[in-house]
């Protein structure tokens, strides 16, 4: 037990979260230094305003200590579970307040940006995939890119989309396609997806 | 119907979310029997994977760690811990890891109707100022609070246990908690009871107080 938790900023994010379902708060607090960057970026990417992201980040994270078993490693990594629930988190907020961000989201410089020097080889890594696709994203064509935007980080429906930009029902629905189509062979071409 | 849809159509709106509800209900009832959209759902899906990553990375703030993990431990304080006994909902929180636990279970479980061990007392609380229900379970000197839909402690706040013995000030039980999403939680109360006459719970800032900073929203009077 001592070894354990000696270990624990070593372990394998499945084996801390097997300590997380049995109530090891040390262990969540090293699935939180871990996982609480990307998270945050997410939500605040997402929401647009950092109290409303931290509220996503402290429901999200305390769903994770209270509900950790439902985590199934078969279905995937630990950080996109966390990322999907702070995901559908942040998208449940907007419907519910039937409000959201409206437009670009572009950040106000009042949150310390990540000093890379501190990352994991892991981590590193992790991120070089996401500027790739970030720079993949970059390239797309501006109404491409928009509808990708609004759906994923936005939440909002293809409908939605069209009735936003004012284009025939189907046409948001055909950038999406074209838009991931692009991505995904430039992610390839990458070797980021095998 | 499903042979009239338009097979990549909706794939990618689909892993994007974005369809409407009824379409994805539609769409994925498509998918089971249609080998050429669940592919582009699987590839596309892969790209949608990685969007979460892509925004511009921040530190987490500093307040908002120190916000979680303390709600963490005060959580981990107010023994509410999950059993890998698969017990319904109710039970569930009540038990702890330790062995003395393992009795405690049974006779809760005897104070709800099944057989065998001492009998719980049930004491019925008071509500004040909030919405649900709260009693207190004893059984042979040792209580358990047990609420149900009870409206949460509040935005940067926890709910705290006193005990209070005749008309002395409340004592702290050093217990903190919060409720689930469906405002329920079973929190045991460390020590014996024996010599208190009441048990209240007041909202308290994260961490709790030395000395209760609100009027009581439960109460529970013993015999
Ligand atoms: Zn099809």
């Amino acid at each position: 037990m001592f070894n354990q938790r000696r270990n624990l900023r070593e372990s394998a994010d499945e084996d801390l979260m097997v300590l997380v379902r049995d109530g090891d708060a040390r262990a969540f607090e090293v699935l939180f230094d871990r996982h609480a960057g990307p998270a945050f970026s997410l939500a605040y990417r997402m929401c647009g305003s950092r109290s409303r992201a931290e509220d996503v980040i402290q429901e999200a994270f305390l769903s994770l200590w209270r509900a950790g078993a439902r985590y199934d490693p078969s279905r995937g990594s630990v950080r996109g579970w966390i990322l999907s629930a702070v995901h559908n988190r942040a998208v449940d907020s907007f419907r519910r307040q039937a409000a959201r961000p409206a437009g670009s989201l572009e950040e106000a410089g009042v949150i310390d940006r990540l000093a890379s020097a501190e990352l994991t080889e892991v981590e590193v890594e992790r991120r070089a995939d996401a500027e790739r696709l970030r720079q993949a994203l970059s390239e797309l064509p501006d109404e491409q890119r928009k509808v990708v935007e609004l759906s994923y980080f936005g939440g909002f429906t293809h409908q939605q989309i069209s009735d936003m930009l004012s284009l025939p029902a189907g046409t948001v629905k055909g950038r999406m396609r074209l838009a991931l189509t692009k991505l995904r062979l430039s992610l390839d071409e990458a070797g980021v997806i095998p | 119907m499903s042979g009239m849809h338009d097979c990549g159509g909706d794939a990618a709106a689909y892993a994007l979310g974005a369809l409407e509800p009824r379409e994805a209900d539609a769409f994925r009832e498509h998918l089971r029997e249609c080998a050429v959209c669940r592919d582009e759902v699987q590839a596309l899906g892969a790209v949608v994977h990685a969007l979460p990553m892509t925004p511009r990375q921040y530190e987490v703030p500093r307040g908002l760690r120190r916000k979680v993990l303390s709600q963490v431990r005060e959580e981990r304080r107010a023994p509410r811990r999950r059993s890998r006994l698969g017990l319904a909902s109710p039970l569930r929180g009540v038990l702890a890891a330790s062995v003395a636990a393992a009795a405690a279970v049974a006779v809760v479980l005897a104070g709800v109707g099944l057989s065998a061990g001492a009998p719980a007392t049930v004491v019925r609380a008071r509500t004040a100022g909030i919405t649900g229900s709260a009693q207190l379970r004893v059984v042979r000197g040792h209580a358990e609070l047990v609420v149900r839909h009870l409206t949460p402690p509040g935005r940067g706040r926890v709910y705290e246990v006193w005990l209070q013995s005749g008309t002395a000030a409340p004592v702290s039980a050093s217990v903190l908690f919060t409720v689930d999403a469906s405002g329920n939680a079973d929190v045991g109360i460390p020590g014996g009871i024996r010599h208190v006459s009441a048990v209240l719970v007041t909202p308290e800032p994260l961490g709790g107080t030395a000395k209760p900073t609100h009027a009581p929203v439960i109460i529970a009077h013993l015999a």
